[in-house]
């Protein structure tokens, strides 16, 4: 180690004591093909892939250049016909994760582990969120407009099932990471599973749960603007309808006013957020 | 393997001659108003082996710093070998730092890479941008990365992911990463603070030999008295960004320490054995 | 609403007038609480729902989910596959085209990257990007290019590119300095310090994240579908309006199981990327 050797002075005797190199150039060969594979069969058309036709965007270029000088000139006039849907919007919004709200609190403590030691209804529970999570949310709202009719309730309980998907799964996943000493002394004292959890878990859950409460209502504002598109209610509805009309100042009118609320919405919630923590 | 009776013409990793560093009149000021050097004067001569010593915060790090410009000087002259590094900026400031190893507390090295390629970065001044972006590097410069490798005896961990080396591996990654600059100037901040004892002594030894066979200037941060007297030929003692002592080591009272550390000496300023 | 009702209870033993040092006020998290209520309750009331009605919901959900699930219609299996692997095209295409542009445009809106003149600028339009719903994106988008796969992947890519450019400077931003800076002090340069410095130890991360899009896209895929632009999603648009339940029934078990596996699978990649390094590095240590 301490052997004097001139630094420039490499020759072949250090080319010989080099080790071999182990990495192994297959697997990587092997995931890089992996990859190009399945890329590759996504753009094949006959099986389902996607057809990347750059000449077809050119082709309605024209086309959709008129389209959006349209929507550069937003129809202000439009505006007060847009007020009654957005405020339905905004209650959809608000019950939507009110009513999820309540439900999640005891969801989210069956679906964790520390204060649900029970295995075979934590992972039914689990596995429920899991299923209700898989479904993309306009789904619901176009499957539950058929079911119930169009109008603001698809809407509430299209928002509602995507809300307990979300909190349960990540406050439940919190409460798994976090450390729970706290319970044992609760449970040192001979206390039941539900008195453990109502005194000691909830109370020290509560900022989770209040922080993913006012991360719904902010997703709900961006969905419920959207949701109307399948006939869910809210201004969703109307922006599909003047889309249907061709009438692409109106469209941009309303998007400029989902942007607003979004944005206001969002400075709220961080308010509130900052107060609570 | 070499052995002893290298001639001396081989053993300058140099490919110029070692540098001189001195600074003039050197203030430091960081933007939120921290003043981390006061005018600091002082003069290194080619070959030497300096010791740095002073507490936390006492400037050591922002001083190593304005030697190879990653701290800018706000006030006074920086002169490192034949460049004033204080006038310069962008290609030719990353020249000379091309010129100048340095080494670190916390190695500081890619750990999701292999050493080789660790030790490879320390080519990048020399070497055109697309090769090193391509990860394309000559033939020369890759010998040159081994041979600095083997000069600190770790040549076998060549493909290990850095990463997964120890701590006295990772520094001599980083001092042969500095070695493979073909350095005019060697500065180390800190180098052995993150060491247990045994290795801190090795890589101070690493560090000498160094100073010795290549007649590399060479200046180190450290905090640890016992290191910078067993290492060292000549001491800097900085106190709240002021040069309050400068002098060979074995002049060094610890009446001298106590002044640059404004309190008596305690037994975490030095290392023990 | 909690707090409402421990407040409550606290103000009683206030009165019993024993020694007890005195609660810290609450008011405002009391007003707060009550005019959170108070809003929701004017929400809920005011909500153009036939609440006479509601009582019947779940026993209509309820036969509408038999007429869906007890008997699926399994004739049409090829054709939902078909069209769900269309899904998934888009999502995947819509993914790599995303991850491509975000990488750069991230890592150049990264703090000590990027120039302050660039930085910001991409950081707003990242910031405007970002408070779009996807889905209205995308409508602007294919009212423009017209409603293919393709421009469907294509407004996937764009509407994605804000959230996908900001996780990659906020990690960027968040490594370690010290390699950068002996990247520096060697002599490199920006884009020598990005090649050697910042995407080695970044690589797992947005190689994760990237995975993590196609998660989302697979998703935001299905709904592009309902609006017209094919795929699974057109699907089931379809079959619902024609009031097909079983299909409708069967489409649906399609989605959740596939994305299920999706989830499932890439979420078992990104921990492996994550992990690996680690696991490899202790490995060849011993």
């Amino acid at each position: 180690m301490t052997t004097t050797t001139a630094l420039t002075d490499t020759t072949d005797d250090i080319a010989a004591r080099i080790p071999p190199k182990s990495r192994q150039l297959w697997r990587t060969l092997v995931g890089i093909s992996a990859l190009l594979l399945f890329t590759i069969a996504t753009t094949i058309p006959a099986i389902g892939g996607i057809n990347i036709d750059l000449a077809s965007i050119v082709h309605n270029w024209h086309n959709g250049y008129s389209k959006m000088l349209q929507m550069l000139q937003p129809n202000f006039d439009f505006l007060p016909r847009t007020w009654r849907p957005m405020v339905e919007t905004l209650q959809m919004a608000l019950v939507g994760a009110a009513a999820s709200a309540v439900v999640s609190i005891s969801l989210t403590l069956w679906a964790a582990k520390p204060t649900n030691p029970d295995g075979l209804t934590r992972s039914i529970v689990r596995t429920m969120i899991n299923v209700i999570r898989a479904v993309p949310d306009l789904v619901y709202a176009t499957v539950l407009v058929a079911m119930v009719g169009v109008g603001a309730l698809p809407g509430v309980l299209t928002l509602f099932l995507f809300n307990i998907g979300i909190v349960v799964k990540l406050v439940s996943e919190a409460i798994d990471s976090a450390d729970h000493s706290y319970m044992e002394a609760g449970r040192a004292a001979g206390g039941t599973q539900t008195q453990i959890n109502r005194s000691t878990a909830l109370a020290q859950t509560w900022p989770l749960f209040a922080n993913q409460w006012l991360y719904t209502l902010e997703l709900n504002v961006r969905i419920s603007a959207i949701l109307g598109i399948v006939g869910a209610g809210g201004i969703g509805r109307l922006l599909d309808e003047r889309r249907a009309f061709y009438a692409y100042s109106d469209v941009s009118i309303i998007i400029l006013e989902i942007l607003v609320v979004v944005i206001a919405i969002e400075l709220l919630s961080n308010f509130i957020r900052k107060r609570l923590v | 393997m070499h052995t002893e009776n290298q001639s001396p013409q081989t053993v300058n990793v140099a490919g110029s001659a070692s540098w001189q560093v001195e600074l003039d009149h050197v203030s430091v000021t960081y933007p939120n108003g921290t003043r981390a050097l006061s005018d600091v004067s002082l003069r290194i001569e080619p070959g030497e082996m300096v010791s740095i010593i002073g507490l936390s915060g006492s400037g050591k790090s922002t001083l190593i710093r304005t030697i190879n410009g990653l701290v800018a000087a706000t006030q006074g002259v920086v002169t490192v070998g034949p460049h004033q590094v204080n006038a310069l900026s962008g290609r030719a400031l990353r020249d000379v730092r091309g010129q100048i190893g340095m080494i670190f507390q916390g190695f500081n090295l890619a750990e999701r890479t292999d050493v080789l390629h660790n030790v490879l970065v320390g080519r990048f001044a020399h070497l055109p941008l697309w090769r090193t972006l391509l990860d394309l590097p000559t033939k020369h410069d890759r010998n040159i990365a081994l041979g600095a490798l083997d000069s600190v005896g770790i040549l076998e961990t060549v493909w290990t992911r850095a990463g997964a080396l120890s701590g006295g591996q990772k520094q001599r990654v980083a001092i042969a990463r500095a070695l493979s600059q073909e350095p005019s100037v060697m500065l180390a901040d800190e180098p052995v603070a993150s060491l247990d004892p045994p290795t801190s002594h090795a890589v101070m030894g690493d560090l000498r030999r160094i100073n010795q066979q290549y007649g590399l200037t060479v200046l180190i941060n450290l905090h640890l008295i016992d290191l910078a007297k067993q290492y060292t030929t000549r001491l800097i003692g900085l106190r709240d960004g002021r040069l309050v002592y400068d002098g060979p080591v074995q002049n060094a009272t610890d009446k001298d320490f106590e002044e640059v550390y404004g309190r008596p000496i305690q037994a975490r300023d030095l290392l023990g054995n | 609403m909690t707090s409402v009702l421990s407040t409550a209870e606290r103000s009683e033993q206030d009165t019993a007038g024993t020694q007890v040092p005195k609660q810290p006020s609450k008011h405002w998290t009391t007003a707060f609480a009550f005019a959170a209520g108070l809003v929701i309750l004017i929400a809920t009331g005011t909500l153009q729902i036939s609440w006479s009605d509601l009582p019947a919901v779940p026993g209509q959900v309820w036969h509408y989910l038999q007429l869906m699930f007890a008997s699926p219609d399994w004739s049409r299996l090829p054709r939902a596959l078909f069209e769900m692997w269309r899904s998934i095209s888009m999502a995947w295409i819509g993914a790599i085209l995303c991850v491509l542009v975000s990488i750069p445009l991230g890592m150049l809106a990264a703090l000590g990257v990027g120039p302050r003149w660039l930085r910001i600028p991409l950081r707003m339009i990242f910031a405007v990007i970002r408070a779009f719903p996807e889905v209205i994106i995308a409508i602007i988008l294919l009212t423009v290019t017209g409603l293919t796969p393709f421009t469907g992947a294509l407004a996937l890519a764009i509407s994605g590119v804000g959230q996908q450019s900001k996780w990659v400077y906020e990690t960027i931003e968040s490594l370690p300095k010290g390699t950068t800076e002996a990247v520096r002090a060697a002599g490199g340069n920006v884009a020598e310090v990005t090649r050697w410095a910042l995407w080695p130890a970044a690589a797992p991360s947005l190689i994760s994240f990237a995975l993590y899009r196609f998660e989302i896209n697979i998703r935001t895929s299905a709904v592009l579908g309902l609006i017209g632009a094919g795929g699974v999603g057109s699907m089931l648009a379809n079959y619902t309006n024609y009031r097909e339940w079983p299909t409708v029934g069967m489409l649906l078990i399609v989605v959740v199981v596939v994305t299920m596996l999706i989830d499932a699978v890439s979420g078992a990649i990104r921990r492996r990327i994550m992990e690996g390094g680690r696991a490899r590095a202790v490995a060849t240590n011993v």
